[in-house]
């Protein structure tokens, strides 16, 4: 007897109601019991409206024209609203903060089981299995307000499952996180997904990650299925059809011209050892590991550097005695865990924190953009947001030519945190000149390559132009593609100050994936991976052919 | 890293906080009673020291200092004011001469012994409401009495939730207000406040979201009255000092002793009631402590 599917969708197509274009378009799927499937894709290709889709959020919440039908555990969507379906499918946004709405952890993990009317003795008993399931019971009784975005993230990820559900769809659950946390998260998924049998639907950029967890992939384009196929197969179509979805060890044995394609670190080297590919470190490049210059600290000279903050349960050390010099024309990259100090260190730097000892300058001035763009984004008119000279100035610094009766809200997100730099940069440059530092806290979160991309290329060119470009980020990849230099922070201290090449291939957690699959000093980029393991032809890689890897 | 308001809940393993919600509401409903309606300053200053030490007792001092900065500012303001807008007294210490509005102004004596008296009651309000907040789990509170008012239970969890989140967005959006070049148009008040306001509304649809993907609006809520909830050795003690201290306050309210006359003359004479009711408030405070003192633990309650 065929097993039948936790979910399934049948000519799913969907338009929001203030839309102009269908978000999904004609999706048929299944997923059956105990799959874990990724869900790929560029910003806007579709995945949150389908994972939306699939817990009923979409059309009962969100109303607009829908089409086609979605059965999760048997039930239909459209007979069941998200309430009703909230014992069979467990849903977690992308944003944790989004998602919590008791005081405490365990009232919060209490909620879904209250409202379907399980008894306290019940209620307890599942709080305390998920608890402990999810490595959190030491969480039970602090207050939501008091836990970092990694712990937020697994009480979130509690609460969908503390009704054991056959099905959890997550909507990029790792991009506020660090990469220890990140890696954590995914894991924990995979094992639950083994010993509780639980089907997981994950919709993540960045595949890296999960690729390796996954049996198989579902990958969007423009609100369609693209892919349907497991990994491997899937990272033959990125590197054939959309290289923006391929991860890096995949690109760099297709530059490399090795078969198959690795889903993951462990498969990348047992390829590698099967073809007896050994990386040739003469074909290393020079660049990428150089001897540290002199500073003069004339964009950032943090001396001694002390902040003591409140979180909330009395004053602790944020910073703790950084000594740092950041000159003009640097690309560094602001690296460590989440709670390490990046955002106080750039907060600090621009004067809205006062140190406690030492001191922090940045003398050639500066602009820091926040985490939000959105936050600087306060009018409905662009016009009315910037406008005369230095607006104009601002405007061309960083790439953007809209017209003053643009919405902001209109415009697409690289565009509006380009949008948002300008508003930061407009009055603070000299003639076209830019102030010697420029400052983004954690710009990359949930975004495609594509765009990350973007803004590394932005990144460059206003380095080009002799400001220094200091980016707080948890992207090892994004880092090792911007930096010329990694800061590494750990709880308030600076652990690691080096060229990126030689901190980003140095470690386990702060390692590019090439430069875990090479593991060799100094190597972290696709590029120059490729040209070690004997490539760089860059042939697709429906052209090669190679033995299959032993398992 | 975001600071969290000294008046927010923090779970302990503290007496107060492990206690059952009755007898801590008996207990600090007398010290909240005799702080809103009593006028003998030495109840009041009793009361207020009672609520303090019961709060230091229970590891809220953050909360407790907050409280009294509040109330010692509020109370300067109504002995200002007071000694302002009323003429009543017989004692002036100040002729102001004609002021727009409020006419002659002489300060006296009772009308700011008058406003002092005021300013008591809100300090000890103050204090008191400031230990219940930070000792008492509002998702608790909230969960007994939805089984009379469900939706504005629900209502009321979802405000204590959206309100320091709008707090927190406020903060943010003034942070990148000031982050903002000297050639972009500055953020006035009105373009903050619509920002904050869609902002909140954005907020409030991804917390009811939220609410329907936990099953709300099943019909099918347990009963508010089986809750499960970790023993605590400390509610007969509780009980016990409420009752007591409430039939001190209703005491004190009823006689009316001690109370301060101040017009046209300060007339204060307590009498041993006072001191009596006085004492039982200041020496109930200590009902919060532990033996050996509260060792600060964080997060380790339930």
């Amino acid at each position: 007897m065929a097993v039948e599917p936790t979910l399934t969708l049948s000519g799913v197509s969907y338009r929001y109601a203030a839309g102009t274009t269908p978000s999904l378009t004609a999706i048929s799927a299944s997923i059956d019991p105990g799959e874990f499937v990724v869900l790929a894709g560029r910003s806007g290709s579709g995945k949150s409206s389908l994972l939306r889709a699939c817990c009923g959020l979409v059309p009962h919440f969100h109303g607009g024209e829908f089409e086609g039908s979605v059965t999760v555990g048997g039930r239909d969507t459209r007979e069941s609203g998200p309430g009703e379906l909230a014992d069979v499918v467990g849903y977690v946004a992308q944003d944790p903060e989004t998602q919590v709405v008791s005081t405490t952890v365990a009232a919060e993990l209490e909620l879904p089981l209250r409202f379907r009317g399980d008894r306290a003795a019940a209620r307890a008993r599942a709080v305390e299995e998920v608890a402990l399931a999810l490595n959190i019971p030491h969480l039970l009784g602090r207050t939501v307000a008091t836990l970092s975005g990694g712990e937020m993230q697994r009480v979130a990820l509690a609460v969908a499952l503390v009704t054991r559900p056959p099905l959890i769809l997550l909507d990029e659950p790792t991009s506020q996180l660090d990469p220890v946390a990140g890696d954590e998260l995914i894991w924990l998924l995979r094992r639950l997904n083994e010993e509780w049998g639980v089907a997981v639907l994950l919709a993540e950029h960045r595949l890296e990650r999960c690729l390796a967890a996954a049996d198989r992939v579902i990958a969007m384009d423009g609100g369609r299925i693209a892919f349907d196929g497991p990994p491997r197969q899937f990272l033959e179509y990125a590197v054939a059809q959309d290289p923006a979805l391929a991860t890096p060890a995949a690109r760099m044995f297709s530059l490399a011209g090795i078969d198959p394609l690795p889903v993951g670190v462990r498969d990348a080297r047992a390829t590698l050892r099967v073809r007896g590919v050994t990386p040739d470190p003469s074909a290393a490049p020079d660049a990428d590991v150089r001897k540290t210059p002199d500073r003069n600290g004339r964009a950032l000279n943090c001396r001694n550097l002390w902040v003591e903050l409140d979180p909330g349960d009395g004053p602790v050390d944020v910073l703790r005695g950084i000594d740092l010099e950041i000159d003009p024309g640097e690309t560094v990259a602001l690296m460590g865990r989440n709670g390490a100090g990046k955002s106080t260190l750039l907060r600090a730097a621009a004067g809205l924190i006062e140190p406690v000892a030492g001191s922090v300058t940045a003398r050639g001035g500066m602009a820091l953009l926040t985490q939000n763009p959105g936050d600087f984004l306060v009018r409905d008119r662009v016009g009315d947001e910037l406008s005369g000279r230095e607006a104009e100035a601002a405007m061309a610094a960083v790439g953007l030519d809209l017209p003053p009766d643009a919405d902001p809200r209109d415009l697409s997100g690289g565009e509006r945190q380009r949008l948002a730099l300008a508003i930061a940069l407009a009055g603070r440059m000299s003639g076209e000149a830019l102030p010697d530092l420029v400052a983004l806290d954690e710009p990359t979160r949930g975004m495609d390559r594509g765009l990350k991309d973007g803004l590394t290329g932005l990144a460059r060119e206003l380095a080009g132009r002799g400001a220094t470009v200091l980016i707080s980020t948890h992207d090892v990849e994004f880092a090792a593609n911007f930096a010329d230099r990694v800061v590494l922070l750990g709880d308030g201290e600076l652990i690691a100050d080096a060229p990126a090449a030689e901190v980003l291939s140095g470690g386990w957690y702060f390692a590019s994936e090439v430069a875990r699959v090479l593991n060799l000093p100094g190597l972290t980029g696709v590029e120059a991976g490729a040209r070690m393991l004997g490539g760089g032809s860059g042939r697709p890689a429906a052209d090669r052919h190679g033995p299959e890897p032993a398992p | 890293m975001n600071g969290i308001s000294p008046l927010a809940y923090v779970p302990r393993r503290a007496t107060l906080q492990s206690a059952g919600l009755g007898p801590v509401a008996l207990f600090l409903g007398a010290y909240l009673l005799v702080c809103f309606f009593s006028s003998d300053p030495l109840v009041l200053a009793a009361a207020t020291t009672g609520a303090a030490i019961a709060g230091y007792g229970c590891g809220a001092a953050r909360a407790v200092r907050f409280s009294l900065r509040l109330g010692f500012a509020l109370a300067a303001a109504l002995i200002v004011i007071n000694g302002l807008v009323t003429s009543r007294g017989s004692t002036v210490l100040l002729r102001l001469g004609e002021w727009p509005i409020l006419g002659r102004v002489d300060v006296t004596l009772e009308a700011l012994a008058a406003g002092a008296v005021i300013g008591l009651r809100a300090i000890g309000t103050m204090v008191v409401i400031g230990v219940w907040s930070a000792c008492v789990d509002p998702d608790r509170m909230l969960r007994a009495v939805s089984g009379v008012a469900r939706r504005s239970a629900l209502t009321a969890t979802l405000i204590s939730r959206l309100v320091p989140l709008a707090a927190t967005d406020y903060a943010r959006l003034g942070e990148a207000a000031g982050l903002r070049g000297p050639g972009a148009a500055p953020v006035g008040r009105a373009a903050m406040a619509n920002r904050l306001l869609a902002g909140s509304l954005d907020r409030a649809v991804d917390v009811a979201a939220t609410l329907e993907l936990r099953g709300y609006g099943q019909g099918k809520d347990a009963p508010a009255r089986d809750e499960h909830r970790a023993r605590s050795r400390f509610d007969r003690r509780f009980l016990v000092a409420g009752v007591v201290l409430m039939a001190a306050a209703l005491a004190a309210l009823v006689t009316g002793t001690g109370s301060l006359t101040t017009y046209p003359t300060i007339d204060y004479s307590p009498g041993p009631l006072s001191f009596g009711i006085a004492a039982m408030f200041a020496a109930g405070g200590f009902v919060t402590w532990r033996r050996g003192g509260w060792k600060g633990r964080r997060g380790d309650g339930r």
